[in-house]
């Protein structure tokens, strides 16, 4: 281990830690947001957005999240935009985020029974006021648990960053390992940094199951 | 002073032809009732009044304005006079009964929840809930979340309201609470069309029975000779099934 302390490791992880942290962080939020704007367009009464938002979701859930982080990277330079490994992951995990979410709420509103629509639409709401008031807030108790779920998968997922040069977690790992000739321990390291952001989100999946099926 | 007049009324689901034509005149304080064998076109006829379903031919007038647009802006101006209650009860299980019954008002009316409130403990004093303003759907019973509904339903003050067999989901014994709320109801004068299977009932509050045949009225008139004397063998037959 020559140059490097433990300390100096740790030290080192951590500060990837914070960056796959920061990835995920902004994944999530951002994702939550386009998967809102893909969920709107699914749902909508034109087959052309409709058509947009199926294709865009079976794009995205169709190939491997590398593939896409690749094309966003390699591509946009291609194109002549250049931009930082961490904009292109960001962009990437964003859009990957966005697909799954959409596809995902969209099973809840879907799960909605038929008889909720002609309550509430017997009832003079109209489209909005029905997804408003009557759908959504039901579908959300529903999609809590499967949404924090995915996100588990999402900090997984935003190892593969490593792959276009973003120095994350597992970048940080792969650095450490060549240098300090001690991958077993490195990339166990880096195991449980992955298992302490994800775990908590398991817990609190598995709590909310629990807790939300009881609930109204 | 008619309410709802249908004529010519017909309705395809793909190839199956299932209303043939139906002709109904409802005036203000009418109670009329749909009765017919399964698959006769009841719940199809009762549907097309509030826009639930389309139809392809014909013409449906609420108060002199015609029904027939499928744009929304017709469909809930449509829907604001015409109430529904249905089998199922459909009250929304993530509100509590207050809210079931304030939700609607509020939103598409935008009437002041002060108001609102006052009015959704009258109505639940109506039909016999008062003490449930804060329970929620899944803490009542099948009769009182059906009486639920009609508060809902109520609360929008609508100028007719569609019963679709309100009590065919009830256990036999909470079947005469919610009949006893519609029963007030047809005596107050609310003018309503139902569906129903409770064939006493029919005859003691209606004005006016339809017997649905086939996609079509096959007779229709007072409960009183319809029920003593009924012309046709289709509904002779069905009489004497049912009653
Ligand atoms: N959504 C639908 N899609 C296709 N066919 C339908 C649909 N709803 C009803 N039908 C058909 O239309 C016909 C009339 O149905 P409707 O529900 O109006 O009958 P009903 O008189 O209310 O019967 P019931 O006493 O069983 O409720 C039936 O043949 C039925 O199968
Ligand atoms: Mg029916």
């Amino acid at each position: 281990m020559n140059d490097f302390t433990l300390g100096d490791i740790l030290l080192a992880l951590l500060h990837g830690l914070q960056w796959t942290a920061i990835l995920s962080l902004t994944a999530f939020v951002l994702g939550s947001l386009g998967g809102l704007i893909i969920l709107a367009l699914r749902l909508a009464h034109r087959p052309a957005l409709v058509w947009l938002a199926k294709t865009f979701i079976e794009v995205f859930q169709g190939t491997p999240l590398l593939m896409q982080l690749f094309i966003v990277f390699f591509g946009l330079s291609l194109g002549g935009v250049e931009i930082p490994p961490w904009l292109a992951a960001a962009l990437g995990l964003t859009l990957y985020t966005s697909a799954y979410l959409a596809e995902i709420w969209r099973g809840c509103v879907n799960a909605i029974p038929n008889t909720q629509w002609e309550g509430s639409a017997a009832l003079a709401l109209n489209r909005y006021q029905q997804m408003r008031h009557v759908i959504l807030p039901q579908a959300l108790r529903m999609a809590i648990a499967p949404t924090v779920g995915f996100l588990v998968q999402v900090v997984k997922g935003t190892s593969v960053a490593s792959i276009i040069g973003f120095v994350e977690l597992t970048k940080t790992g792969g650095m450490l390992a060549n240098a300090t000739f001690e991958p077993f321990l490195i990339y166990g390291l880096v195991a449980a940094g992955y298992f302490l952001l994800c775990y908590p989100l398991s817990l609190y999946s598995r709590h909310l199951e629990r807790t939300l099926h009881v609930a109204r | 002073m008619s309410l709802v007049n249908i004529t010519g009324l017909h309705k395809h689901y793909g190839p199956n032809h299932v209303l043939k034509g139906v002709d109904l005149t409802v005036r203000q304080g009418d109670v009329v009732t749909l009765i017919g064998r399964s698959g006769s076109g009841k719940s199809t006829l009762l549907r097309t009044i509030n826009g639930l379903e389309s139809f392809d031919q014909g013409s449906i007038t609420l108060a002199g304005q015609t029904i027939g647009s499928r744009d929304a802006k017709a469909l809930q101006q449509l829907r604001l006079q015409v109430g529904m209650v249905f089998q199922q009860f459909n009250l929304f299980p993530h509100l509590t009964v207050g809210e079931n019954i304030m939700m609607s008002p509020r939103v598409v009316k935008g009437e002041s929840p002060h108001i609102l409130r006052e009015e959704a403990h009258a109505l639940l004093a109506k039909v016999g809930l008062a003490d449930k303003f804060d329970a929620w759907p899944d803490q009542l019973s099948g009769g009182q979340q059906q009486r639920v509904a009609i508060a809902r339903a109520l609360a929008m003050k609508p100028q007719v309201l569609l019963c679709d067999e309100i009590t065919s989901a009830l256990d036999p014994e909470l079947v005469n609470e919610v009949l006893a709320v519609v029963r007030q109801l047809a005596q107050e004068g609310m003018t309503l069309i139902m569906v129903t299977h409770e064939m006493r009932f029919a005859r003691d509050v209606s004005n006016h029975v339809v017997f649905m045949h086939q996609g079509k009225i096959h007779e229709a008139g007072h409960p009183a000779d319809l029920f003593s004397r009924p012309q046709t063998p289709e509904l002779q037959n069905f009489v004497s099934a049912v009653m």
